[in-house]
């Protein structure tokens, strides 16, 4: 339930919960809301061991095994991810995500090599995928929510891909011509559809929030780094200026090299900031069926796991990743619940209808945001 | 036989029955619970392949699934299920196959960057149609015209005819050289440089021209440049960039919210690697060119005493450690072409005059027609003795030519 960018969180939205309540609980009054905590027992240590050799055996296999690794990961995630003490499942079989991943791969290739040929050719090629973009992302989150499941129910995502073109295609036309003003109306927007096209069983998935109400964060995180640029820039200069005054040498190396790096931490400061926020923002007006998520991330806590996570992927060559993955997969779980007044026993289910894993492949591999 | 608690989930609604499961009768899984009973022929079941702790399930045909904590018992009943996935998931407890892949992993990347990246980007760049590379060293002269303060040269003339005159000398005798083309540019903001681009072109900056005190110095940088023409480095360099931002990428679209600092370092670090390797090609390549050309390999070592010289005059902190350099130690360089100078002195013992340490005086007895010579001479031995001082330890660019982008 992690893989996914720093925005997002699990895409196949958590869903109702009960705790694991015994037989048939009496049917009575209005009774409490209670808090439905999502707990992860994922340990580093024993997602190292899975990550490792499957990513070895993919080596080995020239790549076909990642079908079956993408899998074996996902199951380990979702699995230690319980919501009233009931794991989650992930359903979906190797062989259609390998298939899915073969083409996706085919076009990724297409694309790196039409770029040594001809730039138009390039051009061409991704703006079928831009124009492909809305309708593979539609198939890819009825993909996920197809086969993610909890006690023994899965997801749906209604397909509407009118709605999906509009949102994520048209609306790019007033953002440029906003000259970007209107991206976080345009990201509410886009999160709301997400969210409003998730069912789980006959429960529907609301989305309460206004997309104004994205602005504040976006103002907000703009606003620091435009300070801190600007800031910095000044600092750059003077600095540059004193050093520079007694004599006629360029200023040294080193000083280009300290406004680049504040630059970006300042960069990835906010960035943490903002996903915290985003995030608490999208899960606080969630609602299915009359039961609210609550999502407390703090931004410095979050900004600590992200950079300590850095630091440790980079010592470790890369071999820390599983820890890196863990903590936060855990942190996001320890920091969302649900508030509910039934136990969950009376969904009842709606069948859904299977889903090819090419499109979620096609777009894992493009990068497209997807993250709810 | 032992029965396990699981929690049953008929498929049509979300509600829990805890139930308590057993092997029948070798071929049936009898569940037993309050008010509910059910038993089902094995051979209509599938089981979740084991993974770590976590539940495995069990389907039912109908789509009913029971829900258990994991249990040897488990892949008892179903010991055909998932052949494949059992065995992955024995290697991923045993401690030798985690160690084993751990070996496979570090040395996969290793010899993907180091020899798989490089020898797909070599086989693309030997298919590469001439055009391209000619199209792209002119697309990055324009940028570098237009955003990095490159401006018509302000060297004379006849100046200019002088060192063209020299360009054309060395690379006489290159195969596919014809087209290679020296510019002359003046850049305050570069400092003294030479820069190598794609296809053939090959730019000296005024400032190095005026830096140096013998055109043979500058004979020396024009070989490590046409080095770097006839070995193609600079779209070699482009194409190995690429891949390890793709691969990177790629790798990196997996490890989800590990920043694009986790794919910058090593990235930039690789590249640098990468460039280092070419700079040593192509001073190979200049030692060998200046000798077969009847100049000494030493003027090199002469050349990068003088740029060293300049930049740590420029830099009296340059302190940037040898690993982020694009360059190897300047000072293994200056070795290298002391030796190829010495060795050239060996074998052409005759050529006595083109050695940077020719004094015209003392072998020749020119002393007062020379004079000026000599002064020059001893200006430049001069630098050279402070130069080895101040460098001790220090590592600088040496602004021969940082690739080209």
């Amino acid at each position: 339930m992690t893989e996914s960018d720093d925005f997002s969180l699990p895409l196949a939205a958590p869903p109702p919960p009960p705790p694991p309540v015994p037989h048939w609980p009496a049917r009575a009054q209005p009774k409490p809301l209670v808090e439905h905590e999502f707990e992860f027992s994922g340990r580093g240590n024993e997602y190292f061991r899975i990550w490792i050799v499957n990513l070895a055996l993919t080596i080995l296999s020239l790549g076909i095994f990642s079908a079956w690794a993408k899998v074996r990961t996902e199951r380990y995630f979702y699995g230690n991810t319980k919501l009233a003490g009931v794991p989650f499942e992930y359903l979906a079989k190797p062989l259609p995500i390998l298939l899915g991943r073969i083409i996706a791969v085919g076009l990724f290739s297409a694309y790196v090599l039409a770029g040594q040929f001809s730039i138009a050719l390039q051009l061409g090629l991704a703006l079928l995928v831009a124009v492909l973009a809305p309708w593979l992302l539609v198939r890819g989150l009825m993909f996920r929510a197809r086969y993610s499941s909890w006690r023994g129910l899965s997801f749906r995502f209604v397909p509407d891909y009118g709605e999906s073109y509009i949102r994520f295609l048209v609306l790019f036309l007033p953002l440029l011509a906003s000259f970007g003003l209107l991206y976080p109306w345009v990201k509410g927007k886009q999160k709301e559809f997400i969210v409003e096209h998730h069912r789980y069983g006959t429960q529907v998935f609301r989305f309460l929030a206004n997309p104004g109400q994205f602005y504040p964060p976006y103002l907000i995180a703009w606003s620091v780094i435009f300070a801190w640029m600007f800031g910095g820039g000044m600092l750059l200069g003077f600095g540059m200026a004193m050093i520079s005054a007694g004599n006629d040498s360029p200023p040294p190396e080193w000083i280009i090299w300290a406004f680049v790096v504040a630059i970006y931490a300042g960069y990835f400061v906010v960035l943490a900031f903002l996903a915290a926020a985003i995030a608490n923002l999208i899960y606080n007006n969630t609602e299915v069926g009359g039961r609210r998520f609550q999502s407390r991330l703090k931004g410095g806590k979050l900004l600590w796991i992200y950079s300590s996570n850095t630091v440790l992927i980079l010592v470790s060559a890369g071999l820390l990743i599983p820890w890196a993955m863990v903590r936060l997969a855990r942190y996001r779980a320890e920091c969302l619940s649900l508030l509910a007044r039934d136990d969950f026993n009376d969904i009842a289910v709606r069948q859904g209808q299977g889903i090819d894993a090419i499109a979620a492949e096609v777009d894992g591999l493009f990068d497209i945001d997807i993250g709810l | 036989m032992t029965s396990l608690a699981a929690r049953y989930f008929d498929g049509q609604s979300s509600r829990v029955h805890d139930v308590d499961v057993e092997l029948h009768e070798g071929n049936t899984l009898r569940l037993r619970g309050a008010g509910f009973e059910r038993d089902e022929p094995l051979e209509n079941l599938s089981v979740s392949p084991r993974l770590a702790r976590i539940c495995r399930t069990i389907e039912l045909a109908d789509g009913a699934r029971l829900l258990l904590d994991d249990h040897p018992l488990i892949d008892q009943w179903f010991p055909l299920c998932n052949p494949l996935q059992l065995w992955v998931d024995r290697l991923e407890r045993h401690a030798h196959a985690v160690a084993a892949s751990i070996l496979v992993c570090l040395l996969s990347a290793a010899w993907l960057f180091f020899w798989g990246v490089p020898w797909m980007s070599d086989r693309i760049a030997e298919q590469m149609p001439e055009q391209v590379e000619t199209r792209l060293g002119e697309e990055v002269l324009a940028q570098l015209d237009r955003f990095a303060g490159l401006a018509p040269s302000t060297l004379d003339t006849e100046r200019q005819s002088g060192l063209l005159a020299r360009f054309a000398t060395l690379k006489a005798g290159m195969p596919g050289a014809e087209d290679h083309r020296l510019l002359f540019r003046n850049a305050a903001g570069i400092g003294p440089n030479a820069l190598a681009l794609p296809g053939g072109t090959v730019v000296i900056t005024d400032q190095l021209v005026s830096l140096v005190s013998d055109d043979r110095e500058i004979d020396a940088v024009l070989a490590h440049e046409l080095g770097h023409q006839q070995q193609h480095h600079a779209l070699r360099q482009t194409l190995r960039s690429s891949f390890v931002i793709v691969i990177a990428a790629m790798f990196a679209g997996d490890v989800s919210s590990a920043s694009a600092v986790v794919v910058a370092v090593p990235t930039f670090l690789l590249q640098g690697h990468y460039s280092r390797e070419f700079e040593s090609e192509a001073d190979a390549f200049a030692l060998r060119t200046l000798a077969e050309k009847g100049t000494s390999p030493a003027w090199f070592a002469q050349a990068m005493r003088t740029l060293e010289a300049y930049v740590s005059e420029q830099d009296e902190s340059g302190d940037s450690p040898g690993y982020l350099s694009s360059h190897p130690q300047t000072r293994e360089r200056i070795e290298e072409a002391e030796f190829a100078g010495e060795k050239f002195a060996i074998e052409h013992p005759e050529l006595y005059r083109e050695r940077p340490d020719y004094d015209a005086c003392a072998e020749d007895g020119l002393c007062e027609e020379a004079e000026l010579d000599e002064e020059i001479d001893c200006e430049v031995e001069d630098c050279e003795i402070d130069t080895s001082g101040l460098e001790q330890d220090t590592d600088t660019e040496a602004p021969v030519d940082p690739q080209p982008r």
